[in-house]
């Protein structure tokens, strides 16, 4: 029931923001969006899954399954709940969307009834998409989610909104559109033993064994291969994975500040979300195999030193941070496939971790854009004298993002190449390891040059504004991040242990497959 | 001192949690950080008597450690926090716990000691001067003094890790305190970053060692350190995963891994290039950070876990050559610098240097005891160099000095005592660690080890001749002669709060040598050697020496045929005999220059010699063009990939997606009636293109 009135609680508040005046709609929507908040959290003390929603064994949490219609011999399901690996993400949702609500106070001065409106819708869309168990469902979410943001970028954004909100439209659209074929593919290989689309009556389907039915002349493993390539490419965008990550740099540039912070924050996370549903542990026979390990493993390690090397070329603060999610989303690749306990959890928890500290680096750079009227590092210098409360707070941010132990980073960092360092199904898994850990000396590379160069040194300011200390209102929602970006750097196993436990019955898939488990 | 007269065993401090909470050490500093941080602006002195109260009852609490172990107490080893829990059977638990056993509690005394007399020392050279910002300056002080010592107590290597990284960020912090001049915050840059590169193989060395002995425990049966050398003598490694490699080759890998976060935090060649830059801090922070603790702590890691790295003769040898080679590198560089910090950070290199070598060359005990005597004096030399400074109305070169013995007398007498000790003249401390130093790697050398260890050894006696000659030129530039400016002429006054630290600290210089008179211990009764008894566990219980974290154990395993196979040769001489001529040798190595420096700089205006060298002058003040460099790595090699890679992601790989895709015709204009349009529409099309895929998979399909 609680998932039910989450949805519907932030469905309706997003319609009531939409017909409220453009004054009250600001806190009009902060105000509202603490009650999906307020129940996700609660939901934390009532949380009680166990196992992998997908797999059998598992109880999920807060679940409801109810037949919804009937397409051919499927029957479709309203089908929701949650695990260990989704509800991190809700909960992440929830508390990204009220601060970066209240991080829009400042930025957005116009059609502001819209804009909190299609923040909120956004985030309805959001709690769908990690919740859905059911693959119809899933999917309408997943695409209603490109709209409001669309939107977001196209009508709030810079000079080049338009372009950037089409290409990111286009283009992760392009990508549901392969990731769906991947998936009917599959659907029509398990045949007529399949008769819903839940997805873990397709993971328990894809499990049980061989697909009897050939689908455009592929049939058993070669189609699990397809499938699983075609499935990769969609979520590939998303995430996204070099070389397919054009859109991400002109999409965060244009977009306004809390509106990165959803983008970077949440939105990449639905294609490592994905991936880890789909391609890990559906197809994990697929993943594990050799050379597809191998590829996917270095095509993260490519992703992180690809990214980062960008990053280190880039002059804008926001482009600085964009760069950067593409690395910190390499990490992720890179745990995933390793296929050990602390490589797969690590790589969730570092969604979760990467949610909440590329959150506070957007929304940082953003406090201190409302001042400056600038983001070009080169135009701006010593601003810890004039505004000193987020000068610093953007200073531990972009520690935490350097791994700063104690930090959530750290820790999500850390696990990750523990668990791939020890990878048995990635052959000469230390090799990709250490390449893929020397992003940590890279990323401290181009932030303690932004920050030398931005925040220390005397003060200067191309743009001429007088500058003040930010309101409260901008600085609060990034001690709230800082704080729990702490929290949950010293205590990790808040959400840690319930990440383990739905990972657990993904890995034993590997030694169901002939792997060996250490 | 300590175990000479063993105290009753009853013995307790009642305010004190002594061995038993030793933690709480820890923790005073961390409240103390958090409270100025939050109240700093309100507190009286900004924040400077908290942090004295809680360094000073930090530092009361090390002590009752230490004489608690000296009456018998057991180590304390025990797990405080668990970070994050393994799953049964598969996957690594990550904790933080205690170790507290002869090493660390004396570490815990050094660094209580100089972060209490720092933060006194503070009192006159920041808050006198009327410094701005200082509750910034306290917390992270603070901050500072917990995280080193939560690192000094860590019982396994990723804690130490995890804090090793934190007091890089204090130092981070308080290299860059007065960030609004580009020096300072550059300097701050640099030694994050070069210290992270050495970081970067510390990180994979702790993922190796997890992902090899599935712990990272430093002590106990099941540490990784006992199970590497229970491997290794047994000849059967079958409980570890060595990764396809030899035990010891693969043992060897994992110590040079970690070795480069300790020649990153220890500013060892090639690395060490940020330690100079960081003399743009405050004073009082080169003298804790940069000079006595935090430097330390790459050496403290390598003792931490010696048993481990005497399995490894090539580790070994690797780190002596890296030691003895820094010694004498960073020495030539401080012979010819002007400012009197900077030949002090290029001394504390150098010296660093030497527990190294000594840490190579099997000389675990005179490596931690020359890090204790060093600690004492180099801060003595550095706080004396921050009286003088501010009595100087903050000039730092030398060369504008001169004639202050009169005026600074305290000043004076201490960074004498400071000195001596540093240029090893009987019977400073400086003498007998360093001369212990030498003489551990000259015995392992004349055993038969490596001929790599011979060399070390060469340089390391090199660099004693050349530590001497700046040593007192440095004294002579600075104190003798006659004044050379008119602020040497009328220097300020040396207030008391910088005063007292300066006194301690010279009189520890000059006593601190008692605690291990190695030199003489052919005439000496066994039991004086305090240190050596003290680091061999003699007086805690007989868990310790079970816990195989003894100087004796580690000398064991170093001598054994399955470790490092190092024995000691006493070339002819006796073993009494060798330490002997071994310390005269070097006293006499050092007199000699020091008195050819008293001839080049003593007298009334000493003429600058240093420029008869031409340009071999002109390559030291220029470090070799070290740093030249490595901002060509950085901005010759890595920014040119780094532009070239953006130049081909934007032109090529964004390129093709503008070109191919529609987006360009999308937004250009052609769809501008669907642009504009409202929502409906892009729903209308997403549903349209879901229902076609539909459609095609039905067809396909065949359930239509």
């Amino acid at each position: 029931m609680l998932i039910e009135l989450l949805l519907a609680a932030t469905f309706l508040s997003a319609l009531w923001v939409f017909v409220a005046s453009d004054e009250t709609a600001p806190k009009l929507a902060a105000w509202l969006s603490l009650v999906p908040l307020g129940l996700s959290l609660y939901m934390w003390t009532q949380f009680d899954a166990a196992g992998n929603g997908l797999l059998a064994g598992s109880e999920i949490a807060f679940e409801t399954q109810i037949d919804w219609f009937q397409f051919g011999q499927y029957t479709l399901q309203y089908h929701v709940g949650v695990d260990g690996v989704s509800f991190p993400l809700v909960v992440l949702v929830t508390v990204l969307t009220t601060l970066a609500i209240i991080s829009s106070w400042t930025p957005i001065d116009e059609r502001q009834s819209q804009f909190y409106g299609l923040m909120l819708l956004i985030e309805m869309a959001l709690l769908g998409v990690f919740t859905s168990l059911d693959f119809f469902l899933w999917f309408i979410f997943w695409e209603a989610v490109l709209i409001p943001m669309y939107f977001l970028i196209a009508v709030w954004g810079g000079p080049r909104r338009k372009y950037a909100g089409a290409k990111f439209l286009l283009y992760t659209n392009l990508g549901s559109l392969v990731m769906f074929v991947g998936l009917f593919m599959l659907v029509l290989g398990l045949g007529d033993s399949l008769t819903q689309l839940s997805l873990p009556a397709i993971a328990q389907g894809l499990q049980a064994g061989e697909l009897s039915r050939p689908v455009f002349g592929l049939a058993g493993a070669d189609l699990r291969a397809v499938a699983f390539l075609l499935l990769f490419l969609g979520f590939a965008v998303k995430v996204p994975v070099v070389p397919f990550h054009t859109w991400l740099p002109d999409a965060h540039v244009q977009a306004p500040s809390p509106v990165s912070v959803i983008l970077a924050g949440v939105l990449l996370k639905m294609g490592t979300y994905a991936l880890l549903r789909f391609n890990f542990t559906m197809l994990a026979d697929v993943a594990t195999s050799s050379p597809a390990a191998e590829i996917i493993a270095a095509v993260g390690v490519v992703s992180v030193i690809y990214g980062a090397m960008l990053a280190l070329a880039q002059r804008d603060l926001k482009r600085i941070v964009a760069y950067s999610s593409i690395s910190s989303m390499g990490y992720v690749i890179v745990g995933l496939v390793a296929f050990t306990p602390h490589g797969m959890s690590g790589a969730t928890f570092q969604m979760v971790s990467h949610g909440l500290i590329s959150g506070l680096l957007f929304m940082s750079v953003g406090v201190l854009y409302n001042a400056t009227h600038t983001r070009m590092v080169g135009d701006m210098g010593g601003l810890a004298d004039k505004m000193p409360l987020t000068a610093w707070i953007f200073v531990a941010g972009s520690f935490a993002y350097m791994g700063l132990p104690l930090m959530s980073g750290f820790v999500a960092e850390v696990l990750i190449f523990i668990g791939a360092f020890d990878s048995t199904v990635v052959a000469g898994a230390p090799v990709f390891t250490a390449i893929a850990m020397f992003g940590i000396v890279i990323v401290a590379g181009y932030l303690l040059w932004a920050m030398q160069r931005a925040i220390f040194g005397p003060f200067e300011l191309e743009t001429d504004y007088d500058i003040e200390p930010a309101p409260v209102h901008d600085v609060a929602p990034l001690a709230v991040l800082l704080g729990l970006i702490i929290l949950l750097g010293i205590q990790p196993d808040l959400v840690y242990e319930a990440i383990q436990d739905a990972i657990g019955p993904v890995l034993e898939l590997n030694s169901v497959f002939g792997g060996e488990l250490r | 001192m300590v175990g000479l007269t063993p105290l009753s065993a009853g013995f307790s401090l009642p305010f004190v949690p002594g061995i038993g909470g030793v933690e709480v050490t820890v923790l005073f500093p961390l409240v103390t950080f958090l409270l100025i941080l939050a109240f700093g602006r309100y507190l009286p002195f900004k924040g400077a008597y908290l942090g004295i109260v809680s360094t000073g009852v930090g530092f009361l609490v090390a002590v009752a450690t230490v004489i608690q172990l000296a009456t018998g107490a057991g180590i304390r080893h025990e797990t405080l926090h668990t970070l994050v829990a393994g799953v049964e059977g598969a996957g690594v638990t990550l904790t933080f716990g205690v170790l507290i056993d002869p090493l660390s509690a004396l570490m815990l005394t050094i660094v209580g000691l100089i972060s209490l007399l720092v933060h006194v020392f503070s009192l006159g050279y920041m808050n006198a001067e009327g410094e701005i910002d200082l509750p910034r300056y306290y917390a992270a002080l603070s901050l500072f003094t917990f995280s080193m010592m939560a690192f000094v107590i860590s019982d396994n290597l990723l804690m130490s890790f995890v804090f090793f990284e934190l007091v890089g960020l204090c130092s981070y912090l308080l290299i860059g305190f007065w960030y609004r001049k580009p020096g300072p915050a550059s300097a701050a840059k640099k030694a994050f970053l070069v210290t992270r590169f050495g970081d970067y193989f510390f990180l994979i060395g702790v993922v190796a060692v997890l992902g090899t002995f599935g712990t990272a425990q430093f002590a106990g049966t099941e540490s990784f350190v006992t199970m590497a050398e229970t491997a290794l003598e047994s000849g059967d490694a079958s409980g570890i995963n060595t990764f396809g490699f030899g035990a010891q080759t693969w043992f060897t890998v994992i110590g040079l891994l970690v070795l480069g976060g300790a020649v990153g935090k220890s500013a060892q060649f090639p690395l060490h290039t940020w330690l100079p830059d960081a003399m743009e801090g405050p004073t009082p922070v080169s003298a804790l950070i940069h000079a006595a603790t935090m430097v330390a702590a790459g050496v403290y890691l390598i003792a931490r876990m010696y048993g481990f790295y005497a399995l490894s003769p090539t580790a070994l040898s690797v780190i002596a050559l890296v030691g003895g080679f820094t010694a004498f590198f960073a020495a030539t560089m401080a012979l010819v610098k002007q400012e009197l910090k900077q030949v002090l950070a290029y001394s504390t290199i150098s010296q660093y240097g030497y527990m190294m070598l000594a840490l190579g060359g099997g000389g675990y005990l005179a490596a931690v005891f020359h890090l204790t005597t060093h600690a004492i004096f180099k801060a003595l030399l550095f706080l004396g160099a921050g009286a003088i400074i501010i009595s100087m109305h903050h000039e730092e070169n030398m060369w504008e000095m001169g004639g202050l013995k009169d005026e600074l007398r305290t000043t004076y007498l201490a960074f004498l005592a400071g000195s001596l000790a540093l240029a090893g003249i009987f019977p400073f401390a400086g003498f007998w660690s360093k001369d212990e130093v030498l003489y551990e790697t000259l015995i392992h050398a004349l055993g038969g080890g490596s001929p790599v260890l011979f060399v070390a050894y060469a340089l390391g006696l090199l660099a004693v001749i050349m530590t001497a000659f700046y040593t007192f030129r440095m004294v002579l530039l600075t104190f003798h002669g006659e004044p050379r400016t008119d602020a040497a002429e009328d220097p300020h006054a040396v207030s008391l709060s910088m005063k007292v630290p300066l006194v301690v600290l010279g009189v520890l210089s000059v006593v601190a040598g008692l605690l291990n008179m190695a030199v003489l211990k052919s005439v000496l009764p066994k039991d004086a050697l305090l240190l050596e008894r003290w680091l061999n566990g003699e007086t805690v219980g007989g868990e310790f020496a079970e816990g195989a974290l003894t100087a004796e154990h580690y000398h064991h395993v170093l001598t054994s045929e399955y470790g490092a196979g190092y024995t000691a040769g006493y070339g002819g001489l006796g073993e009494g005999t060798l330490a002997l001529v071994g310390g005269v040798v070097a006293l006499v190595l050092a007199v000699i220059p020091a008195l050819v420096a008293w001839r080049l700089y003593g007298g009334a205006d000493p003429d600058p010699h240093m420029t008869n060298l031409g340009s071999l002058r002109t390559l030291l003040m220029n470090n070799y063009y070290q740093d030249e460099y490595q901002v060509w790595l950085a901005r010759g090699v890595t920014l040119p990939v780094a532009t070239l890679a953006n130049k081909f992601d934007q032109g090529l790989l964004d390129g093709i997606v503008d070109g191919s895709g529609g987006v360009s015709l999308f937004a250009g204009g052609r769809f501008q009636r669907l642009q504009s349009g409202v929502v409906t529409t892009y729903v209308a099309l997403l549903a349209l293109g879901l229902l076609v895929l539909l459609l095609v998979f039905a067809v396909t399909g065949g359930w239509l």
